[in-house]
């Protein structure tokens, strides 16, 4: 899923800055995986500015409200008909949410009360790994799939640097090296020998492209 | 910063308190907490709210930042002894959801001392009113300033 | 005037080459590098620049070379990919033959999180052993990648570097064999204290067949203090530090502990010599380029040779 984490709350409290009635919008699917922005940690999050604002003797006025998805229109549409009641929208979905539900109600402040870090798995309860970096050219395949892009801090294409130490990356101890895990499943499955030949270097022109990458599918479209 | 609104020292008699405290405990504790919570409920009305929980596992976050919303100046969690919890890892879940929403509570601007958990004496079961008597009699100082 | 690389012919003709290290200043006075050039000149084949070492930044590689070619050395460009894409690293190569500079060592460079930057975008564009190809067919096809033709080709003698003591043990040796492939002409490791397992590492380089195919250099370098010896066993990844060494520096009195890292940086030396594939030695004296004088003179390797 997309992950991403609240911001601290000195950082969304300076930027709800004066306004006083806040609608806060969760989003139900990834980001209420990863704990971090769906109908829970809405709630928690307002219970936080509504003592945050009694401690300042401020008023706040926080409404809450969680829909399915942020980044379609046709859910955020369950928002248009109440936005006039408030001075400013507080998000709590990923990038992409804050930035369809500003394509949908132009007029109104959005801030967004989250950072969106990346595309993970969730290895364990409260334990999420960053996978892929949507470089838009996959080879997992040849990497035994593990991402070498994702995975390796230096995003090494041709086996480990040599500051890998006990299948640990030289850059964070806890972080295990992806050539290690690589390695090691190709040993395990009899074919490292696919690493004798020399990877190229990639085409970055995927990943960046000509500025913001889209999709279009005219079988998709109306 | 001034003095708290609320200044609470030791003292025997629990009517002169004018905190607002909030209890959540776990059921195991007390099976006939619904009668021995009377008491206190009749001596203090609104100044005193007890929440039972089936296993203090099922807490969360939320629940202690309502409470502190809903106008308590000191939240309590009273959890099952270590290694009694019936549900196995509930008392220990617990206590984590507490450091969660303590974190929480600093961010919030607020001491976090203003939360607290404690174990309930062993061997179960034990009388919430009791329980609750005790920790009503500790001194308690620097209160969250509640605004009149 | 042609200029040929220095290291190439002493390995070519068959000596044991000196390589040393020189480490560029964090400022821009060029008479730092010059101080160090004179003070190795004579005693080194080459020295090599290493570029922005764990992510600190310095006067650049490139200048510094540049600088010591001037002096009429034979220096060795350290280049990273953590830093550069391909369009700089590709004009950085025809640049620095242009300017003289006749050796290139291809790495993929320490993180940026280690050094003073750590808020830096890290580029690998490329990584070391894509670097190593790249080089080697501007230099050997005169085409960059992509399939463009260069109007003149860049003369460097490629190498790469090695840590016989890495993780994963057990892929080490076909990572070796993977940068000769890839174009490497010399390789240079990771220092060695830990002779045994060095010795080791070379038996299977030497039976994979590698020892005729690229001319390698051990890396020594002498330690100061017990303490650098514990801070390299403990905080530097990769490195193998046996407790033997510790031991035998703490049991030096602290005056005395500089003069006993260099006797073990020339006893390492020497055994080097003796191991089948080890074709020169390169000190790395990390801010202590001082000390390699005299363990050159004290290992036997002066006067360096005629070529």
């Amino acid at each position: 899923m997309i992950t991403a984490e609240r911001k601290p709350l000195s950082e969304i409290r300076a930027s709800i800055g004066p306004y006083k009635k806040v609608l806060m919008v969760g989003c139900g699917t990834c980001v209420a995986e990863c704990a971090a922005g769906g109908e829970k940690e809405v709630a928690l999050l307002a219970s936080q500015l509504r003592l945050m604002a009694a401690k300042e003797g401020r008023e706040i006025e926080l409404k809450e409200l969680t829909i399915d998805r942020q980044c379609i229109y046709e859910f955020i549409d369950q928002v248009t008909p109440v936005v006039d009641k408030y001075d400013v929208i507080l998000s709590l979905g990923c990038g992409a949410g804050v930035q369809a539900m500003a394509e949908v109600l132009p007029k109104i402040h959005i801030i967004p009360a989250l950072n969106t870090t990346g595309l993970a798995e969730t290895k364990e309860q409260g334990l999420w790994l960053e996978d892929c970096r949507g470089c838009g050219d996959c080879k997992l395949d040849r990497f035994a799939d593990v991402c070498p892009i994702t995975r390796c801090a230096k995003s090494l294409f041709n086996g480990p640097c040599g500051g890998s130490k006990e299948g640990r990356c030289e850059v964070d101890p806890d972080t295990p090296c992806a050539w290690q895990a690589i390695v090691t499943r190709l040993e395990e499955t009899g074919r490292l020998d696919s690493m004798d030949d020399i990877e190229p270097p990639a085409n970055w022109a995927k990943t960046q492209g000509k500025g913001p990458r889209k999709i279009v599918r005219e079988d998709q479209r109306t | 910063m001034g003095r708290p609104f609320f200044m609470v020292a030791r003292m025997k008699d629990t009517n002169q308190s004018n905190e607002n405290v909030a209890i959540f405990f776990c059921r195991q504790i007390d099976s006939d907490q619904d009668a021995h919570r009377r008491s206190l409920e009749r001596e203090r009305g609104s100044r005193i709210r007890f929440y039972p929980l089936p296993c203090t596992g099922r807490v969360e976050a939320l629940h202690f930042l309502k409470a502190l919303e809903a106008g308590a100046n000191k939240v309590y969690l009273v959890m099952c002894p270590p290694g009694v919890c019936r549900y196995g890892q509930g008392n220990t879940r617990a206590r984590k959801r507490l450091e969660y929403a303590k974190g929480l509570i600093r961010e919030a601007g607020y001491s976090d001392e203003c939360l607290e958990v404690v174990s309930a004496p062993g061997p179960l079961p034990v009388s919430i009113d009791g329980i609750a008597r005790q920790l009503l009699d500790r001194a308690e100082v620097d209160l969250p300033v509640r605004p009149a | 005037m042609i200029i040929e690389s220095r290291l190439k012919k002493v390995l070519k003709a068959g000596h044991f080459a000196v390589t040393a290290e020189c480490g560029p200043p964090k400022g821009a006075d060029p008479d730092v590098i010059r101080n160090k050039g004179n003070l190795l000149k004579g005693y080194v084949d080459s020295i090599n620049v290493t570029d922005n070492q764990t992510g600190v930044v310095r006067l650049s590689s490139l200048a510094a070379c540049a600088i010591l070619r001037e002096q009429g050395l034979d220096a060795v460009l350290q280049m990273v990919t953590r830093d550069r894409n391909r369009i700089a690293l590709q004009s950085d190569v025809l640049g620095a033959s242009a300017l003289g500079i006749r050796n290139i060592l291809c790495l993929s460079g320490d993180h940026q999180s280690l050094g003073n930057q750590e808020e830096a975008k890290g580029v690998f564009d490329v990584d070391s052993m894509q670097l190593l190809q790249i080089v080697r067919q501007m230099r050997d096809k005169g085409l960059i990648l992509g399939g463009d033709q260069l109007s003149s080709t860049p003369e460097l003698f490629i190498g790469a570097v090695e840590n016989p003591f890495g993780d994963p043990q057990s892929y080490r040796v076909k990572r070796l064999a993977k940068k000769i492939k890839a174009g490497a002409e010399f390789i240079q490791t990771q220092c060695v204290y830990n002779l045994p397992r060095f010795k080791e590492f070379m038996g299977q380089v030497a039976d994979a067949g590698l020892t005729e195919r690229v001319f390698l250099l051990g890396g020594v370098t002498p330690l100061k203090s017990a303490r650098m010896a514990e801070y390299m066993k403990n905080n530097v990844a990769g490195m193998d530090v046996p407790d033997g060494i510790i031991e035998r520096m703490k049991g030096t009195a602290a005056k005395e502990q500089r003069q006993e890292g260099i006797r073990i940086a020339v006893e390492t030396i020497q055994a080097l010599r003796e191991i089948k594939g080890v074709s020169g030695v390169h000190i790395m004296a990390i801010e202590w380029e001082e000390a390699v004088p005299e363990i050159v003179e004290k290992a036997g390797l002066m006067p360096r040779p005629e070529v």
